[in-house]
């Protein structure tokens, strides 16, 4: 960006316009800034040039021959003609060669109505060609399930080949064969297997590669565009839902709009089938003797206003609790909050974001006093050094791993990976192939890592003088921390040693920007708050907090975890993310409410569980919200829920929890509703509706408001516009759509208050090593897959078709040694319990380490002792310590 | 035989000449570079090898000198120097003379370069087929490093020069310098768009030269006796030394001749050659490798140094001459070219790509006999789409064989059509896909 | 003069006394001859194989100006990506016979047949689906055409080579 702004402009006539464009611009670029459209195949902004195709030849003053645009920047003084009869007949003849042996299947093909070939082929040549020879046909070898390549129709402009090098760092695609037999391929005789970004789909300018998904059920101009924001990841990315009927079609991104720029990943192209599963809970359904049964609405939310205000006026409001998923709109975060702490009246509400985000949270307000980033998304692409804590950013949050490998494959950036990874080449890409500095570590022993950063930091004297000369109690307190810590422990426990901690401390300290990505290793992890203060610590220490462009980045796994923290959908804060003991918030929000907040004790989702297990909690309402299914047994979940008195239930699906609910109100996707998400760095961005709810199914805001009049606290809004403008007159900044803010800066109040004395409560125990595993068990770890997120997206057909079930994964020398095969079963045991699953060998995870996708199979998670975290009341439950023996 | 005196073809002529480092070093081998590390400087090379007038050998006979002198000399980090062996052009095979029978002579010149343009490590991309030259080269490598001509320190200067064979996989492609360097980075051996060019964005993108093997041979005789000696040599000021010239197709003796540029293609093909095969009169040649237009008798008097074919609309090439004598007909030597020039289109770009396949189609349908007369033009149309719109000069290549044997036997292809429409007159109509 | 021009007006007259020849047809025991080009009632045809010549393209759906047809297309079963018309319906009651579809279809799987008998007591049978119209193809239609991959090697793939299609020979060119 700054590239051009500093080298200064130059003057270039294109088609007898004169304009001044940045030095360094491509002709094609600056034509298309000047209105004059130069055809093009190869060509792509996110590219680098190729200048394959030929078809943006372009006529050049003092230049010998025709000039490929594309590949031609432009010098001051440039004189260009794109629409000369020797330009227009080279474009004829380029043309004429490609059709020579293209297939006219446009009839049939899914790109017809909007391929480029078609459209060159209508402006510039006649119908008919001269070629009389026959056409080569490829046969096809095998038939993928989610993309389709059909190579009779490739023009060879390697868009998809270089798009999977270049952006996406996998490589799964090249060009094999010769001259005109060159055909695009995978590796090996069998169907694609990759990252399944849908890249290469979105990429092709002809019908070469299709989705296989909605393969031949729609024409492009039947189509009805909605753009919307994706409800996988906290990623926030930019789509278009394409409906035709009432029925989601294919999912686009644009280039230029969202973070995402046109890029999307699996979830977010292959994933959109799960909002309209056959599954859906189409009418609300109420209790009769045990049974579930369908009934009208007016019947269903007479029963719960009835059952609530009942259990309310009996047993008061704190025995009525909440639970919403993060994935819900802002709207509908908001609105529940609203319901509870008013019509309700209690503060036992919390969100899904307790699952993790929480500590992030936290930590940044502990330190900075922001309840966001400090940085922006834009400020990865000009880090000098990134450092990525317990990340596994490829399948967690595909888009920042974009951001990851643009920074350092284009703008060389020093990457620091502490992951659990190993750097080995396979079907999706992997970062710590890119990384500078990487350190594999267990996924239990993270706060190794990071402590052993910080021990590396105070050793080798990298500590900001500025900070020596204000907070010399600060560092000396942490000094004598790590000082107790020797390297043979931390080596012991990471297998790594001292040398590399104090490179890449160095490398972090050099850097001018640097900014910390952490994520679900650490903020899921056991001690994960402990982990993200050390973090923020190591920031401090180096002098980087304070600074433009540096920060700490806690990625969300769900979509809108960040907004339920802002909405304040969990107890410990109001909406604004404002602490719910100040006084002043309260007064505030009680003045714009014009009713008293209630004044009862907070209570997160594992103090609800536990009232609930000792009968205190009589009833809950749980919006979209899945906790039979998210938490271990260990948990005591069923108990707690069987314990209920009343349970209400707003579900997409019939999910375990929802079949012990005594009332199911059916809520819509996120494709049928209009509301905002806001992604991890606090950029709102909105969601509207695509088609129009399935069956009796509504929008969550709708069913707690119509509860709320049946519970005569009425809050009704007449649309989400209504709740948004409430929204916005009460945390102004809130839900205003647009490019995305400016980061807060750290409160410097905050900050000071830390360095002097909020450090020292929790010093003792975030500065200590994680317990060895005993030598012959593995680590157990559950996380997310990149091709699901959450339960939801199992609903999804193509997700689904690329990943059905999950399997162990186990490094092969692991396997080696226990005499496995990949496919055998194996025995998971610990003291709580015995499974069996089946074995799948990767070199991309650690010896040592076992990996399953959180997404299937509940049986595993019987493995898993549930810990609560003392200060942000985190559930930890990702990491278990298991033996390993073959299945008989 | 004896009348031109031979520079690089001399040693390997005597009897006996194994082609060894003590036999080479008998033969005043290694000399110039030990002259060079004694301390000359590399502008003084550059600007020797300049004034020799010293041009590429491999086809497009671009100034030595001028390249080297390209080289960013302050460039931190890593240069680069590479042979470019894969000598794939049909009818040329001077290189592989070179480096099976004289492997120091290029060796010596790969270490001088390497010297001059300040490059430590240099590669020899050699042609697939070529295992034996490989082999000697690899040898040779091992016999000269062991002797402290390379390595590292080489002859006590502290400069260290490495030269590694890399052997190609077949492709006629990678002769061209840009898809040499991508087939040598490990990539699919694909053309890259110039600028920028290699002397800045080379092998790994680092500053490269790519040379070919003769250019290469003739540095170290340049630098022992001398820029004025070699620019007198030939046809000054355009065409300085000599040139291997490979001669081949129907003549009595075919093989590797050394002479100095200039001479005439009479001489060449009648006194050296020794005339054609069968006595038959000359129909047709091809003066520089299969890319090069073919020639007709009129233009044997036609001097062999670059500018003069030019003018006579061919061109100097990799010095391959092939000879067809009266009979041949030219439709089939312009398939036959064309064919070898479908099978080695690398697909990159459009109009190769395809303009290849549809040229071979249309010949070969023209020799069964089953073309017609619309197809002449098409095919020149088609000449014209793919000349200058491609990427790499395959594009050129690729069309000469038909343009020039359309230019001066248009009557060849003109019988054979006439022929298949008295053969097949209803057939003559071929239907097109509009009118289906 | 009166007398003539009362002659001349009434010749006409007078000669269909004398030579009479009705222009009215006794529907239906009579029946008009059609004229060559007459558009009449939509067919779906199918080739001598008897397989559905519809690929399902949608262009008729896109041409049709007063919104007659609706296409669900989709792959065909067991034959992976071949497009045919999973569903094909005709509303007629609101086809104006203007032909525009049979003029957009790209492989000719459109035809308009000589019936013009369909008056109906329910409008809802003139809501025609597939294997109806496929029907009035068979029995308007009863000379097929070649399919289509046999009709010319350079149209082969219009829709996709199909199991066991022998190779082309340019692919064996080298």
């Amino acid at each position: 960006m700054s590239e051009h702004t500093t080298t200064g402009m130059v003057t270039v006539t294109i088609d007898d316009v004169t304009a001044s464009v940045p030095k360094g611009t491509l002709v094609i670029e600056a034509a298309r800034q000047l209105g004059v459209m130069i055809p093009h195949f190869c060509y792509h902004p996110k590219l680098a040039p190729d200048a394959n195709c030929r078809m943006c030849l372009v006529e050049i003053e003092k230049m010998p021959r025709l000039q490929t645009s594309c590949s031609t920047q432009v010098t001051e003084g440039m004189v260009v003609r794109s629409s000369v009869p020797t330009v227009k007949q080279a474009r004829k003849s380029v043309l004429d060669f490609i059709l020579a042996n293209h297939p006219l299947d446009c009839p049939v093909c899914d790109q017809g109505g909007r391929c480029d070939l078609q459209d060159f082929s209508h402006e510039y040549t006649a119908s008919g060609t001269k070629f009389v020879e026959l056409k080569r046909v490829f046969q096809k070898e095998y038939f993928s399930p989610v993309i389709e390549t059909q190579m009779n129709r490739c023009v060879q402009c390697l868009r998809c080949v270089r798009y999977c090098d270049e952006v996406m760092d996998v490589r799964a695609l090249a060009p094999a064969g010769r001259g005109t037999l060159t055909k695009i391929k995978s590796f090996g005789v069998h169907e694609l297997d990759c990252e399944f970004c849908g890249g290469c789909v979105q990429i092709c300018p002809v019908g070469a590669i299709t989705s296989r998904l909605s393969m031949y059920e729609f024409r492009p101009w039947m189509l009805k565009r909605t753009e919307s924001t994706c409800g996988y990841c906290g990623d926030g990315c930019q789509m278009t839902f394409q409906a035709k009927d009432n029925d989601l079609i294919e999912v686009n991104s644009t280039l230029g709009v969202g973070r995402n720029n046109g890029d999307l990943c699996s979830r977010g192209y292959f994933g959109y089938h799960a909002n309209v599963h056959e599954d859906r809970l189409q009418s609300p359904m109420i209790r009769c003797d045990g049974e579930l049964v369908e009934v009208p609405w007016e019947e269903a939310l007479a029963v719960v206003a009835e059952k609530l205000t009942a259990i309310k006026s009996a047993n008061g409001a704190d025995a009525i609790g909440g639970l919403i998923a993060s994935r819900c709109t802002n709207e509908d975060l908001y609105l529940f909050q609203k319901f509870m702490r008013v019509v309700i009246g209690t503060n036992q509400l919390d969100s899904s974001a307790r699952y993790g985000h929480m500590n992030g949270i936290h930590a940044l307000q502990r330190v900075q006093g922001t309840h966001r980033w400090s940085m922006s998304f834009d400020d990865l692409l000009s880090a000098n050094a990134i450092l990525t804590v317990g990340t596994n950013l490829t399948e967690t949050n595909p888009i920042t791993a974009l951001k990851v490998k643009e920074a350092v494959k284009r703008r060389g950036a020093e990457l620091i990976t502490v992951e659990a990874l190993e750097p080995a080449i396979g079907t999706i890409s992997n970062i710590a192939l890119l990384s500078t500095h990487h350190l594999p570590l267990a996924p239990d022993q993270f706060a190794s890592g990071t402590i052993g950063l910080l021990k590396a930091v105070i050793q080798e004297n990298l500590v900001d003088a500025e900070l020596v000369a204000h907070a010399k109690d600060y560092i000396d307190a942490i000094k004598k921390q790590v000082d107790a810590i020797s390297w043979t422990d931390i080596e012991a426990r990471t297998g790594l040693t001292a040398e590399i901690f104090q490179d890449s401390a160095k490398v972090f300290t050099r850097a001018e920007r640097a900014v910390i990505l952490v994520g679900q290793g650490v903020l899921r992890s056991q001690g994960g708050y402990g982990m993200t203060l050390n973090l923020m610590d190591l920031l401090v220490l180096t002098g980087k907090l304070n600074r433009i462009g540096c920060g700490l980045a806690p990625l969300a796994e769900e979509n809108n975890d960040q907004g339920s923290v802002e909405m304040g959908a969990v107890s410990e804060l109001l909406p604004g993310g404002k602490d719910c003991r100040s006084r002043e918030a309260q007064q505030s929000l009680e003045a714009a409410w014009g009713c008293s907040l209630p004044s009862g004790e907070e209570g997160t989702l594992m103090d609800m569980l536990g009232k609930a297990k000792r009968g205190i909690l009589k009833a809950m309402i749980i919006v979209g919200e899945n906790p039979i299914g998210s938490l271990p047994p260990d948990s005591g979940i069923e108990d707690a829920i069987g314990k209920l008195e009343f349970l209400v239930c707003q579900e997409l699906f019939l999910t375990d929890t929802a079949k012990r609910a005594d009332v199911i109100f059916p809520a819509c996707s996120y494709a049928e509703k209009d509301g905002t998400f806001t992604s991890t760095e606090g950029h709102t961005q909105a969601v509207r509706k695509a088609i129009e709810p399935l069956g009796e199914s509504r929008p969550d805001w709708e069913i707690l408001s119509a509860l709320s009049v049946m519970m005569d606290h009425p809050l009704e809004y007449e649309s989400v516009k209504a709740i948004g403008k409430e929204m916005r007159d009460l945390m102004p900044g809130t839900r205003t759509l647009g490019p995305s803010p400016l980061p807060p800066r750290p409160c410097l109040d905050t900050l000071t208050q830390y360095l002097q004395e909020g450090y020292q409560d929790t010093l003792a125990t975030r500065y200590c090593l994680p317990g060895m595993k005993a030598t012959h068990t593995f680590v157990l770890n559950v996380g997310q897959s990149i091709f699901h997120s959450g339960k939801f997206s199992t609903r999804a057909k193509g997700l689904i078709q690329i990943q059905s079930q999950g399997v162990l994964s186990m490094h092969p020398e692991d396997a080696e040694r226990l005499g496995l095969a990949c496919g055998d079963g194996v025995c998971l045991e610990n003291q709580l319990g015995q499974v069996k699953t089946t074995v799948k060998l990767s070199d991309r995870i650690p010896c040592g380490v076992l990996f399953f996708p959180e997404h299937f199979d509940q049986d595993i998670q019987r493995l898993f002792a549930v810990s609560v975290d003392n200060d942000t009341h985190v559930p930890y439950f990702k990491c278990a310590h298991v033996e390993v023996s073959k299945a008989s | 035989m004896a009348k031109y005196e031979k520079i690089l073809l001399k040693n390997m002529e005597q009897p006996g000449y194994t082609g060894s480092l003590k036999e080479y070093e008998q033969t005043g081998g290694y000399q110039a570079f030990r002259k060079v590390c004694e301390g000359m400087a590399p502008s003084d090379i550059i600007e020797t090898v300049k004034l020799s007038g010293l041009r590429g050998r491999g086809g497009a006979g671009f100034p030595t000198g001028v390249k080297w002198s390209f080289i960013p000399k302050d460039h931190p980090g890593p240069k680069y120097l590479c042979c470019n062996a894969d000598e794939s052009e049909p009818g040329t095979f001077k290189d592989r003379q070179l480096m099976e029978r004289d492997p120091h002579q290029v060796l010596e010149g790969m270490a001088i370069t390497c010297y001059t343009i300040g490059a430590e490590t240099a590669y020899i991309y050699i042609r697939g087929e070529f295992w034996l030259g490989a082999k000697v080269l690899d040898q040779a490598i091992a016999e000269a490093k062991k002797a402290g001509y390379l390595g590292s320190n080489v002859l006590g200067t502290g400069k260290t020069i490495n030269i590694f064979v890399h052997r190609g996989a077949g492709a006629y492609i990678c002769g061209e310098e840009t898809a040499l360097l991508e087939s040598l980075e490990g990539k699919r051996g694909k053309p890259r768009f110039k600028p920028p060019f290699p002397a800045t964005h080379g092998l790994y993108q680092k500053p490269t030269v790519v040379n070919n093997v003769e250019t290469l041979a003739n540095i170290p005789h340049i630098l022992n006796k001398g820029a004025a000696w070699f620019a007198a040599i030939g046809a000054p000021p355009k065409g300085t030394g000599t040139r291997i010239f490979c001669l081949s197709g129907h003549i009595k003796r075919p093989g590797n001749y050394e002479v100095p540029m200039g001479v005439t293609f009479r001489e060449m093909i009648y006194e050296i050659g020794g005339g054609m095969r069968s006595d038959k009169p000359l129909k047709a040649f091809i003066p520089g490798g299969a890319s090069a237009p073919f020639l007709t008798p009129e233009h044997l008097d036609v001097k062999m140094d670059f500018e003069s074919l030019a003018m006579a609309g061919s061109m100097l090439g990799s010095g391959g001459i092939t000879v067809m004598e009266e009979g041949t007909s030219m439709v089939w030597a312009a398939l036959r070219l064309m064919e070898f020039f479908y099978h080695e289109s690398c697909g990159k770009c459009t109009p190769c790509r395809e303009g290849s396949s549809w040229l071979v189609q249309t010949l070969q349908r023209i020799s069964r006999r089953e073309g017609r007369m619309s197809d002449l033009d098409l095919l020149l149309d088609l000449c014209k789409s793919i000349e200058g719109r491609t990427v790499c000069a395959f594009g050129e290549a690729e069309v000469s064989p038909i343009v020039s044997t359309m230019r001066h036997w248009r009557s060849e292809y003109e019988e054979l059509i006439r022929e298949a429409e008295a053969a097949h007159p209803v057939k003559q109509e071929i239907p097109v896909l509009s009118q289906i | 003069m009166t007398f003539y021009e009362l002659a001349m007006g009434m010749k006409v007259t007078l000669r269909h006394l004398l030579h009479y020849r009705p222009i009215t047809l006794q529907y239906p025991h009579e029946k008009r001859l059609l004229p060559e080009n007459y558009r009449g009632m939509l067919a779906l045809l199918r080739y001598d194989d008897g397989t559905e010549k519809c690929v399902g393209c949608d262009l008729c759906e896109a041409v049709c100006p007063s919104r007659v047809i609706r296409v669900i297309s989709a792959e065909v079963p067991n034959e992976p990506i071949k497009r045919y018309a999973k569903e094909y319906d005709m509303d007629m009651t609101r086809c104006l016979f203007c032909g525009l579809c049979v003029q957009a279809c790209p492989v000719d799987a459109l035809g308009m047949t000589r019936e013009y008998e369909w008056a109906v007591y329910n409008k809802r049978n003139l809501h025609l689906n597939k294997e109806q119209l496929l029907a009035i193809g068979d029995r308007s239609f009863p000379n097929r055409e070649k399919r289509l991959e046999f009709q010319h090697p350079n149209v082969a793939f219009f829709n996709l080579p199909f199991p066991g299609q022998p190779l082309k020979e340019s692919q064996t060119l080298t």
